[in-house]
């Protein structure tokens, strides 16, 4: 699982108000690229991008090796049909290409999350979109932030008390169910423990955020993520 | 000071504190002793308005603990059984951090609460490490530097030797010791009393749900009844 790490990396210095939009640029861009001079460049950047945060492709590729399986899937999906001749091949590629527009923007986000603590992330959020909704959606991926790696732990350890306990002699439904209802118990008994955490250290909609500062490297990042944004009108 | 009057709570029909009346002073070393189940965390949990009685009421300092939650909350630090559950961020600067930021105090306050936090449980330089990389030692004293951000005037601590090898658990204590000499009120909630008879100013013990003993430890007859472990030749 990617998570930030304190180091001293290029991406780390930069302010994730600049970080944020870099993100959108590039979605934009990677979501209307489709040839295969344009997608090339949008990975040669990506990959750049994972260099300065020092992560390799391969370990962000294994984090999400889940999503790669659905991604994988999805040409297949994309090609059944509900009657005669229940397969239509051509609409292949089109999602082979989508499903590669959303890996870039998987790496990008790797790089992201990798180099931005989540309260800077939450105090962006708060500065693009300001007023109550900002708050919300600053609470929300903080939360979210916190929660998702203390569940994927959880069912890590679910996965080794069932193997420990000669679970792998259940069927694969039964093994799913089991892990299943000890996820989601685990999964309500994180969020009430989390709530209860909260409230003991005086939550509040609106803390002091830390001090965000824009210095030149995140003005060279603005204008490569407006370059970006712009760039499927200007093909 | 915390007072308690006449509080019951009660999970459905069942009564996990009931009419329990207490006051605790400042600055006082207090062991709150029980079996598994006979409402410690319960009871606890009401002094900074975690948890709201049925019946009774709880002030701190002379605040309302209902009325005024966060007056309660900035003067009752409390740290949970399981540190883990008690860290709301990734790196220790961060977690320790949060508490100060919800006040809503200035930048330069904030640094100030956490470097001293953090120096009185010698982590000040472990501030850009994970929270979830650190043995458990080192992850209950983040857990109090949490609590102790908020300056609280009160600091209670459930089951805080939980899970902790002899080394953890002696630099916690030296780090309780320190707290309660500087004047922190330190209210330890546990079933084994090791290590805690020598600090302790007062014992409180609990059976089911009611408070059955208050005590000092020179005397640890009314702890007869109780199911707590004391030390060999007590």
């Amino acid at each position: 699982m990617i998570g930030y790490e304190s180091e001293t990396t290029p991406l780390h210095r930069l302010d994730p108000r600049s970080k944020l939009l870099g993100q959108f640029g590039f979605a934009v861009a990677a979501l209307a690229a489709d040839t295969p001079p344009v997608l090339g460049v949008l990975t040669a950047l990506a990959v750049g991008g994972l260099a300065a945060a020092r992560l390799t492709p391969w370990r962000v590729l294994w984090s999400y090796r889940f999503v790669l399986v659905l991604l994988a899937t999805a040409p297949l999906f994309a090609s059944l049909r509900l009657g005669p001749p229940w397969l239509d091949p051509e609409q292949a590629p089109g999602s082979v290409v989508a499903g590669y527009q959303v890996l870039l923007v998987l790496l990008v986000s790797a790089a992201y999350v990798r180099t931005t603590p989540v309260r800077e992330t939450r105090a962006a959020i708060q500065h693009h979109v300001p007023g109550r909704l900002g708050q919300l959606l600053g609470v929300g991926v903080a939360l979210v932030f916190r929660l998702f790696p203390v569940l994927l732990d959880d069912l890590r350890r679910a996965r080794l008390a069932l193997r420990a306990r000669s679970g792998h002699g259940l069927g694969r439904v039964e093994w799913s169910r089991r892990l299943a209802q000890t996820g989601l118990s685990r999964a309500f008994e994180r969020a009430a423990t989390l709530s209860l955490a909260l409230r003991a250290r005086c939550f509040a909609w609106n803390p002091t955020p830390p001090r965000l500062r824009f210095r030149w490297p995140d003005y060279l990042l603005l204008v490569a993520a407006a370059t970006l944004a712009v760039s499927p009108l200007l093909r | 000071m915390i007072t308690v009057e006449s509080l019951s709570h009660r999970y459905g029909d069942v009564t996990a504190v009931g009419d329990v009346s207490l006051t605790v002073e400042d600055g006082s070393f207090v062991v709150l002793v029980g079996a598994n189940g006979s409402g410690k965390t319960t009871l606890v949990r009401q002094f900074n308005g975690l948890l709201t009685p049925d019946e009774g009421s709880v002030t701190v300092d002379g605040h309302d603990v209902g009325d005024e939650p966060v007056a309660a909350r900035t003067s009752v630090g409390m740290v949970f059984q399981r540190p883990r559950d008690q860290f709301v961020a990734a790196t220790v600067g961060a977690d320790v951090r949060f508490g100060p930021e919800n006040l809503g105090l200035n930048r330069a306050e904030i640094r100030r609460r956490v470097d001293d936090a953090l120096a009185a449980v010698d982590m000040v330089d472990r501030k850009p490490d994970r929270v979830d990389r650190l043995s458990g030692g080192e992850q209950s004293r983040v857990a109090i530097a949490g609590a102790l951000a908020m300056e609280p005037s009160h600091l209670v601590l459930d089951e805080p030797f939980t899970g902790l090898d002899l080394p953890a658990r002696r630099s916690v204590l030296t780090r309780l010791d320190d707290l309660h000499e500087a004047g922190t009120g330190i209210i330890v909630v546990t079933h084994d009393l090791r290590d805690l008879l020598e600090r302790a100013d007062r014992l409180l013990a609990m059976s089911n749900g009611g408070l059955v003993a208050d005590t000092t430890p020179t005397d640890l007859s009314p702890l007869r009844d109780v199911d707590v472990r004391v030390p060999d030749g007590r």
